[in-house]
């Protein structure tokens, strides 16, 4: 019965990520992520066996049938996950929103739109900045076409309301 | 299951680990201890194969302590990269003199502890990465801006260093997983680094792809331990070469090392996989664009060459493959195929990509992920002919080295160019040659390289991937005469975009860039002929004479350029080295734009090694030989890891 369980669980955890994972918006994937990450620190717990009982034993262990207890290993293997899992998941919440920072949205589609308007402007502007002296970094020209974005953003959001 | 307890006991002692780590780190942190792990053969036999991952950590770490300090943390740096060096040359020594090292973390043994296993595979990997290393942290600290040096770069770039030096070193699938991560989390700073919109969406596609990866390789680890019952790659393939002794069914093995080998494809760029790559090494700073497509990507195909061809080679389906298309019944039967497509779609993705690329840095990105095909190809005949197995290997690992030291020229090259015009568009470049004859000659040198040009290392590469499957033909497989054909096509495709990089950027009139670039107008004018006749030279018939000859002059006369004109540091003009001297003259009128002398000699001293790996391929044909022999003999591996214990 476990099994089922579980299994059904993975299932619905790995769908809804995959559904999340393939959303527009930048936080939705982000939480796509995690929530793959999630399952499949589940799907290892699951792989060391259901039965038995938790590998918590007095003393060494010595009086404890080896078969008592669940494979604690994949536990171990899961605790790792789950610290490398944390400091991936604040990196690429702080990647969102330095995204949305830059671009003035987390619409995926609208920062593919972005990029090529700042590509464009590069472009232009780029002539002047790059060869200024000392290479004036086409990121500032970026930086500002990301702020005026912003600023472009938020009024349609007035707009909206 | 009495095993499964003791090995969670010893996962869980890792982190006792730790601490003992980090006090060591305290001893190595100091110049004078790195310099003295530098008298490898001195050190005991199974601590050198740990102190290559020390060094890098212990780096990293003391970059981060010293950060109030830009200079300190560059000479950290640049210290920890040659001590790096000097314990990879260390280990490399070791393994070659006593074979494989193994190393048992904590004493703990084999199945059920962290070991680190040093074989001449993993060295051979380690001695291309950690001098590519040095030349990356070198052109680093004179290419990236001091704020960002001193912000995150060093560390980072030695986290990610540890992170890939313990993927070529451990003995452990969950590790290879640990490591990974290290490497990845690193990485995914370094390609944000600059943190304009299109670096944050680059890095943003980057890091959902690699997380997604991350999660589908834990998955397939999870259920490789479910149904084989260890991690140890060695324990591994003993249990899988005995499948029924030990209760393993071989389907669910073959499907879930499928699954693996999906994120070791990721990693690697191959085709399917390949279209994170592009977007990443374009965002990332040049030497870590450098080393992304350099180093970082073979372990990817380190990854497939340690397990799929030493590790689940010795897993057969007894039933034979019942799927269409495939025949045999050993798992590599299933690979080979596999690894034939995708060898072929990249290198037609990213030869034709390269093509229609309007940069000279996505242009290398499409080139590398074409590259990697070249690596794929003789794996996958290899694959599919079990008697040219291991020239197959030894080609891919060469091949692997060639495009490590071309790559990475080739994007010190770019950055370089960068660095001065703030573009590598083709529209804006043009006639860098003339003025820049060393980064020109350099250019060319890595082009011709990854071309296969005789006295280069490319050349033997490029031989010895068509080598394998004429070999293969020999023995009967005609199959192979269509990778041989691929090959053909992906190397006609390399010389159009290497021919177009260069008729665009390097020849003709100064592009817009450009044209500051040098001294004034007039005296560029006056340096055209000079060098106009020396790179048509360079081009046209014997390659390495002319190319060499100017890149050493040019290389003195770029250090005359440092000592007396190191005041104007970043517009020394090298733009043609004699006249430097004459030009301090009338400098006044224009702002001279050059590349720095500095940068100029790194990329030089990468286009030289080049040109000296060519020279002196015996040794690297015997090593690569070695490699693969280490790689496909199952039973030594397991021998040294295991050593009759286990049971």
């Amino acid at each position: 019965m476990t099994q089922f369980v579980l299994a059904a669980v993975l299932g619905a955890l790995f769908a809804l990520g995959t559904f999340l994972l393939l959303r527009r918006d930048v936080v939705r994937v982000v939480w796509g992520v995690v929530i793959i990450s999630q399952a499949a620190n589940v799907y290892l717990v699951t792989m060391g066996g259901l039965s038995g009982v938790a590998p918590i034993v007095p003393g060494h262990g010595e009086g404890v049938a080896a078969t008592a207890v669940t494979d604690p290993l994949v536990q171990a293997l899961v605790l790792t996950a789950i610290v490398i899992s944390l400091g991936t998941t604040a990196f690429v919440l702080v990647l969102t929103y330095r995204v949305y920072e830059e671009h003035g949205t987390i619409d995926l589609l609208d920062l593919g739109i972005d990029r090529g308007g700042a590509g464009d402007v590069d472009e232009s502007a780029g002539g002047a900045g790059p060869l200024s002296a000392d290479g004036g970094r086409a990121d500032e020209v970026g930086r500002n076409e990301g702020k005026s974005a912003d600023g472009r953003r938020d009024g349609e959001a007035n707009a909206d309301d | 299951m009495t095993d499964a307890f003791l090995a969670s006991a010893a996962t869980l002692s890792h982190a006792a680990v730790l601490p003992s780590v980090t006090t060591l780190l305290g001893i190595l942190g100091d110049p004078t201890v790195l310099t003295a792990a530098g008298d490898g053969p001195s050190l005991p036999a199974p601590q050198v194969a740990i102190f290559p991952l020390l060094i890098p950590l212990a780096t990293a770490i003391c970059t981060l302590l010293v950060r109030r300090s830009g200079r300190a943390q560059r000479a950290v740096s640049v210290l920890g990269a040659i001590g790096y060096l000097a314990t990879v040359g260390a280990l490399y020594a070791a393994v070659a003199a006593r074979g494989t090292i193994v190393y048992q973390l904590s004493d703990w043994q084999a199945p059920f502890g962290i070991t680190v296993v040093a074989d001449p595979l993993a060295t051979f990997m380690l001695a291309f990465a950690a001098p590519l290393s040095l030349a990356a942290v070198v052109f680093a600290v004179l290419y990236v801006d001091p704020f960002g040096q001193q912000l995150s770069y060093h560390p980072l770039y030695h986290f990610m260093m540890v992170g890939v030096t313990g993927s070529f070193l451990t003995g452990d699938v969950f590790n290879l997983f640990v490591w990974f991560e290290v490497m990845l989390l690193s990485s995914y700073v370094l390609v944000a680094f600059y943190s304009g919109p299109e670096h944050t969406r680059a890095a943003l596609s980057y890091a959902v792809l690699n997380l997604v990866g991350s999660a589908v390789m834990l998955v397939a680890i999870g259920g490789l331990y479910s149904t084989t019952g260890t991690l140890n790659m060695a324990d591994m393939a003993r249990r899988l070469a005995d499948p029924g002794a030990y209760g393993i069914d071989p389907v669910p093995v073959l499907g879930l090392s499928a699954v693996l080998f999906a994120v070791f494809a990721l990693k690697a760029g191959l085709a399917p996989f390949q279209f994170w790559v592009p977007a990443a090494y374009r965002a990332a700073p040049a030497p870590v664009a450098a080393m992304l497509a350099g180093v970082v990507k073979k372990v990817g195909i380190y990854a497939i060459i340690r397990l799929y061809f030493g590790v689940f080679a010795a897993a057969a389906l007894p039933a034979g493959l019942s799927l269409p298309g495939f025949s045999g019944t050993s798992f590599l039967s299933f690979y080979g195929p596999v690894l034939f497509c995708m060898a072929v779609a990249s290198i037609l993705v990213g030869g034709i990509g390269a093509i229609s690329q309007e940069g000279l840095d996505g242009l290398l990105a499409h080139s590398s992920i074409g590259q990697i095909g070249f690596v794929t190809l003789p794996l996958a005949v290899g694959a599919t002919v079990p008697g040219v197995r291991p020239l197959a290997v030894a080609a891919a690992l060469v091949y692997a080295l060639n495009h490590a030291i071309a790559k990475v020229l080739l994007f010190l090259v770019s950055g370089t160019i960068e660095d001065v015009t703030g573009t590598v568009r083709f529209r804006d470049l043009g006639g860098i040659a003339a003025r820049a004859p060393v980064l020109g000659g350099s250019f060319l040198l890595g082009a011709l390289a990854l071309i296969g040009i005789p006295p280069l290392s490319g050349f033997f590469a490029k031989l010895l991937v068509f080598d394998t499957s004429a070999t293969a033909i020999a023995t009967g497989a005609n199959g192979a005469s269509v990778a041989l054909a691929i090959g053909l096509f992906g190397a006609i495709l390399t010389i159009a975009y290497f021919t177009r990089a260069w008729t665009r950027g390097f020849w003709g009139p100064p592009g817009r860039a450009i044209e500051r670039w040098g001294t004034s107008g007039g005296r560029a004018g006056e340096d055209d002929p000079t060098t106009g006749t020396t790179t048509p030279a360079t081009d046209g018939g014997t390659p390495e004479a002319p190319g060499t000859s100017a890149s050493s002059d040019r290389d003195a006369a770029d250090e005359d350029a440092v000592t007396d004109g190191n005041a104007a540091e970043s517009g020394s003009a090298t733009g043609g080295g004699n006249v430097a001297e004459s030009g301090d003259t009338d400098g006044p009128t224009i702002e001279s734009v050059g590349p720095s002398a500095a940068l100029v000699s790194v990329v030089a001293l990468v286009a030289v090694s080049l040109l000296v790996v060519g020279l002196g391929f015996d040794p690297v044909m015997d090593a690569a030989m070695d490699a693969a022999g280490a790689a496909l003999d199952r039973e030594s591996y397991v021998r040294a890891v295991l050593g009759g214990r286990g049971e």
